[in-house]
């Protein structure tokens, strides 16, 4: 096993603490290296983005073991989050010459058609909604983002989904996305394969009382 | 944030998608820091093909660099010295230049982001989200 990249100055009153979910993350990409290399080819430069990075773990992982050369532009929308991130990379001494990180919600200022790969580990969690976005960076509430789903924990989820095609690349275009049971994963990706995605399971685990799944979403060339 | 990175950014809000005035953004008031990476010719090569040019000739020049070729260069090979040149050149401004604060404009509806600390911030007024 990989070993898990090291985060050690973080404050989790403000950023998401890596948990069941980042490491079923981990173990995903893990097993989908040489997946991934047959799809770009060894030592290429796909564009990579991981929306909501949190702590900075998962996307450090991808540079350290899966794209050492690829172009990272990942995104949070919680400022903590945005600095965490660079600690993390920081303290990973990751020498990928690309890695950025920006503040905005979803990929709202990446140009479109660009990511080749897409990584989201969402607030699944089913609330009554989502919370709104802190006006400071002094607001205690920025963690609360990082959980509440609302409907069915579906509703940022589902804002990205409709605008996959949009998002990634015409020429490859993956995305890998985190849902727990109550999102109703098999619903989302019955609905996915009908627009013409290939959908597919790609690891799934039982996390206390949560069953967590990552599907995979691809382009469907032919 | 690196100068490769204001090839993919654009502008957040929804409406000026389909204009060709969201990309690239206007870059003013910059203040820029030169920070050593390590040289991968081959690297460059490749990031090159994900380059659009002419939106990296645009943001040069807010930057006050005028000293792109007009044209992408093509077939760069990593081996010959002209190229070597061209390279390294790409290498300095792409990799080891970064905004570290600034001004990004849309050049389609005058909305202005900030870029603090190296991190740009796209998030929009709840109004405009
Ligand atoms: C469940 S946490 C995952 C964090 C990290 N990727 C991990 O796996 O440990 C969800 C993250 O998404 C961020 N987030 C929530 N809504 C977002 C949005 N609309 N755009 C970008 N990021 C968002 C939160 O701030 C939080 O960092
Ligand atoms: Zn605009």
């Amino acid at each position: 096993m990989l070993p898990t990249p090291k985060f050690s100055n973080l404050d989790f009153d403000k950023v998401y603490e890596p948990a069941e979910d980042t490491f079923l993350l981990l173990d995903c990409f893990e097993g989908q290296i040489q997946y991934l290399n047959t799809q770009f080819g060894p030592g290429s430069t796909p564009v990579i983005t991981e929306i909501g990075t949190g702590s900075g773990v998962v996307t450090t992982f991808v540079c350290q073991h899966v794209f050492p050369y690829g172009i990272v532009l990942s995104t949070d929308i919680n400022p903590h989050a945005c600095l965490a991130f660079m600690d993390t990379v920081t303290e990973n001494s990751i020498v990928n010459p690309t890695v950025d990180t920006l503040q905005m919600s979803l990929t709202s200022g990446i140009r479109p058609n660009a990511i080749d790969v897409l990584i989201f580990n969402p607030p699944y969690v089913p609330a009554e909604e989502v919370p709104q976005i802190p006006e400071s960076l002094q607001d205690s509430k920025w963690l609360d983002l990082a959980l509440s789903g609302g409907e069915d924990g579906m509703e940022v989820t589902w804002i990205l989904l409709h605008q996959l095609d949009h998002i990634l690349s015409k020429k490859v275009g993956i995305a890998y996305i985190l849902f727990c049971a109550r999102n109703k994963p098999e619903e989302v990706a019955n609905y996915m394969r009908q627009q013409g995605w290939i959908v597919d399971v790609v690891i799934h685990r039982k996390a206390g009382w949560e069953v967590l799944s990552i599907l995979r979403f691809k382009r469907n060339e032919s | 944030m690196k100068f490769l990175t204001t090839n993919f950014v654009k502008c957040a809000i929804k409406t000026c998608d389909s204009s060709i005035d969201a990309f690239p953004l206007q870059y003013t008031e910059c203040e820029l820091v030169q920070q050593e990476q390590d040289y991968n010719p081959e690297f460059i090569v490749h990031m090159l093909e994900r380059i659009q040019w002419d939106a990296l000739i645009s943001v040069a020049r807010d930057l006050g660099n005028d000293g792109l070729p007009a044209n992408k260069p093509e077939g760069l090979d990593a081996i010959i010295e002209d190229d070597q040149a061209i390279l390294k050149d790409l290498h300095t401004l792409l990799l080891e230049t970064h905004i570290v604060n600034g001004k990004m404009t849309c050049k389609h509806c005058n909305h202005v982001y900030h870029i603090k600390n190296s991190i740009p911030n796209f998030l929009l007024p709840p109004h405009l989200a």
